[in-house]
């Protein structure tokens, strides 16, 4: 599953980041196998998301979530 | 001795308001990620030494992706400095210290300095400097640049640590292959002049500045690129267990603001309430600033200069100065001058405002909840922060796009935030509705405001539905900061520096092109001084050329005509020139005219400065892009607002051109779809000609 399919307010472990234009900056965010992830909440038209790991928040277009391939932690 | 040092480190932990504490500096800050676009420094004396300190936008890795971050990056490989001051915020430290990781692989001195401890603090915690200082081999200063600073501290760490030489030790460095790498290539390494342990991580993280700077040599596999991440991130996890401990009780006061963060993210962040809220919040603004307690001080600022014109008049009558030397100073520098200087109580309070909602963390939450809105425009919910800040400033404004990391929609950006009314539109606005429209004024301002964001809206739209002007796939990745109240200092501070910008532009630009613009609308070359509305004045002469373009709009005069042109120097002298030349009422005949010119003054060009700003970021085309963009939008929406509105109150014969304008318009806006369209080639889903 990907971020962008995430249930609101459960906690997830990412299983790896996608290979693509965004990765690099995904990684250098701190989004790295095996850390916690939690889908805070969705924005309207186009589902933005925002999200919460290593203790920060941070939000994500939902082209930029499709790279994060999540799994129940 | 001299040093110089440079602050570095994420977005948003607070370098910029360590700059001002060091330098003692004023400085833009705000609460969100990207505040700073450029390199600033400042020189400050500390006891008896000099320092020289450099502030650089903030960034998450020497692999940048924005030319902001380049302008980092490039400061620290190849700027010359003592010793890095690497800024951490309190809450957030295993993110942040990644970064510094990639500069301990540099090998230069570095100090770190935790910010915002704060609010560690007020949750009952701090953090063990020693233990982290030593598990990096670096000192560690604890601070917080809103309480209890101390600069010397962090200064003597800087002087101390630039004077020795560590050998560190960054055990994840072993994992890697990094001899090889560099055995590899060794030769271009070297011609790089590069450091040979920074060079060879970033070959392994097939950075594509080192890649091209040391050349085509030996590539490295793609599978390092997340190992070298995913090693920096164990290492910094081993560093900070147990670094953040309990010291104390959280305070009552935290425990309240916590659930009222909470409560306001439920509410700020609700699908149905976000845009209510901000329209709620935007039109209390405004309504402050225009309708009550703004207007409450402008209008004892203007009766004080009704009687210091009138007084002044009666005074210099009796001298023997001649007769255009006392007009000039009653009305082309009191009346006019003074007529602007009356809304500085409006501008200090439109700007206390703005630093508000910086300074909050609101704006980020409005830019993540309009994202998906934004996408399908084109643009992203980063240009939100962009065009809040155009409500102050235009020509500031539009260099805060930098963090937009596609160009096309960079650029987009750049030229449509002037639409959005800044603050030197607002005493034009004020003065011409106040007059024209009384209570009802401040409907119609906030009418302007919405049509300003409208038409943003509707040519970003229209942008987006060609092929031409399509933005490119924008990334939209954005951090979100913490609810944050600014202090008392800040905020006396912002009404200070915004007070003194307003009175020092009234002062110079708007006094200095008041006195021209009123001896050339009161001399006749042939007669010398004739008064204004003779017919024979210099500027009625010039004018009188140009004015009938201005006529279908409603406001086809000199006078009208003069303020427009010298508002392309400041759109404050739209209003000095239109009170010097007669006042309001006498410039426009109905009200009509007067909201006609007021939509017009909202769109059209804002100010030299602004398209100094359009060229600086977009470059020369984008500037005469804009250039016209704006001063086509400007006509061609007055003229349809116009005749909309006659033709509700003058009946069928204006009815009629207004409808054909509109279908004028619409078969034009259909024509330029149709030419767009002809480009895509046939059987192709996107070529270099295609786009």
């Amino acid at each position: 599953m990907v971020l962008s399919g995430a249930k609101l307010n459960s906690v997830y472990k990412i299983a790896e980041v996608k290979d693509g234009r965004l990765t690099r900056r995904l990684l250098d965010m701190g989004f790295t196998p095996r850390c916690k992830i939690k889908a805070l909440g969705f924005a309207p038209f186009g589902g933005t998301v925002l999200v919460e790991l290593r203790g920060f928040t941070v939000a994500l277009r939902k082209s930029a979530a499709e790279y994060i391939v999540i799994e129940a932690d | 001795m001299e040093y110089s040092f440079v602050l570095t480190g994420n977005p948003n932990v607070g370098k910029t308001s360590l700059f001002n504490r060091l330098t003692r500096s004023f400085e833009h800050v705000g609460n969100w990620h990207g505040v700073t676009v450029d390199r600033v420094s400042k020189s400050a004396k500390f006891e008896g030494d000099d320092i020289n300190i450099v502030d650089l936008p903030g960034f998450y890795s020497l692999t940048v992706h924005s030319f902001e971050e380049e302008i980092s990056r490039d400061e620290i490989l190849f700027g010359k400095y003592d010793a890095l001051i690497y800024v951490c915020a309190a809450d957030n430290l295993s993110r942040n210290l990644y970064l510094l990781l990639q500069l301990l692989e540099l090998d230069v001195p570095v100090v770190v300095v935790v910010n915002m401890m704060d609010e560690l603090y007020a949750v009952g915690k701090t953090i063990d400097a020693k233990k982290l200082g030593d598990a990096l081999g670096v000192p560690v200063v604890l601070t917080s640049a809103k309480r209890g600073f101390d600069g010397g501290e962090i200064i003597s760490a800087a002087v101390a640590e630039s004077k020795k030489h560590r050998k560190r030790d960054l055990p994840y460095l072993r994992h890697l292959p990094i001899r090889s790498i560099y055995e590899k290539n060794k030769d271009g390494i070297t011609k790089s002049k590069l450091k040979p342990l920074y060079a060879s991580v970033k070959l392994l993280e097939r950075d594509a500045f080192v890649e091209s700077s040391v050349g085509s040599g030996h590539v490295a596999e793609t599978r390092y690129v997340a190992e070298t991440v995913r090693l920096r991130y164990e290492f910094i996890d081993s560093v900070t267990e147990n670094i953040i401990i309990r010291d104390g009780k959280q305070s009552a006061l935290n425990k309240a603001s916590e659930a009222l963060a909470s409560f306001a993210d439920k509410i700020l962040l609700n699908k149905f309430l976000a845009l209510p809220m901000f329209l709620l919040i935007m039109s209390g603004i405004f309504w402050i600033t225009f309708g009550t307690i703004g207007s409450f001080f402008t209008d004892i600022i203007e009766k004080g200069i009704n009687i210091a014109v009138e007084s002044t008049e009666s005074f210099l009558v009796k001298t023997n100065l001649p007769v255009w030397l006392i007009k000039l100073v009653c009305y082309g520098i009191i009346d006019g001058v003074g007529g602007v200087a009356a809304f500085l109580p409006q501008i200090v309070i439109l700007f206390f405002f703005l630093a508000i909602l910086e300074d909050s963390g609101y704006i980020s939450r409005l830019a993540f909840m309009t994202d998906g809105l934004f996408e399908k425009i084109g643009l992203s919910g980063r240009a939100v922060f962009t065009m809040i800040m155009g409500f102050g400033c235009s020509a500031t404004a539009v260099l805060t796009a930098r963090g937009l990391d596609d160009e096309m929609m960079r650029n987009k950006t750049v030229v449509l935030t002037p639409f959005l009314p800044c603050s030197a539109r607002l005493p034009v606005f004020t003065a011409v509705a106040g007059a024209f429209f009384g209570k009802m004024s401040v409907l119609a301002i906030l009418g302007l405001y919405v049509l300003g964001a409208v038409v943003v809206v509707a040519s970003a739209a229209i942008f987006e539905s060609g092929k031409k002007l399509k933005s490119g796939e924008g990334s939209f990745v954005m951090e979100m900061p913490r609810y944050r109240i600014p202090t008392t200092e800040r905020v006396l501070q912002i009404l200070w520096s915004n007070a003194k910008t307003f009175l020092i532009k009234v002062g110079s630009i708007v006094l200095v092109l008041n006195v021209i613009i009123w001896i050339l609308g009161n001399f006749s070359l042939t007669q010398g001084f004739i008064g204004a509305g003779s017919g024979d004045s210099i500027l009625e002469q010039i004018c009188t050329v140009i004015s009938p373009i201005f006529a279908p709009l409603g406001f086809g005069n000199w006078r009208a005509v003069t303020a427009l042109m010298s508002g392309l120097v400041a759109k404050e002298v739209v209003l000095s020139t239109v009170n010097s030349l007669g006042g309001v009422t006498a410039v426009f005949g109905d009200s009509l005219a007067a909201i006609c010119f007021l939509v017009y003054t909202l769109l059209y060009v804002p100010c030299v400065a602004t398209l100094g700003s359009i060229r600086k970021e977009a470059g020369t085309k984008w500037m005469i892009f804009g250039l016209c963009l704006q001063l086509g939008t400007a006509y061609v929406v007055t003229l349809a607002f116009r005749l909309t509105a006659l033709a509700f109150s003058c009946g069928i014969g204006y009815g009629i051109a207004a409808v054909s304008f509109w279908a004028v318009a619409a078969l034009l806006a259909a024509l330029t779809k149709i030419i767009f369209e002809k480009r895509r080639c046939v059987r192709c889903d996107g070529c270099k000609h295609c786009g």
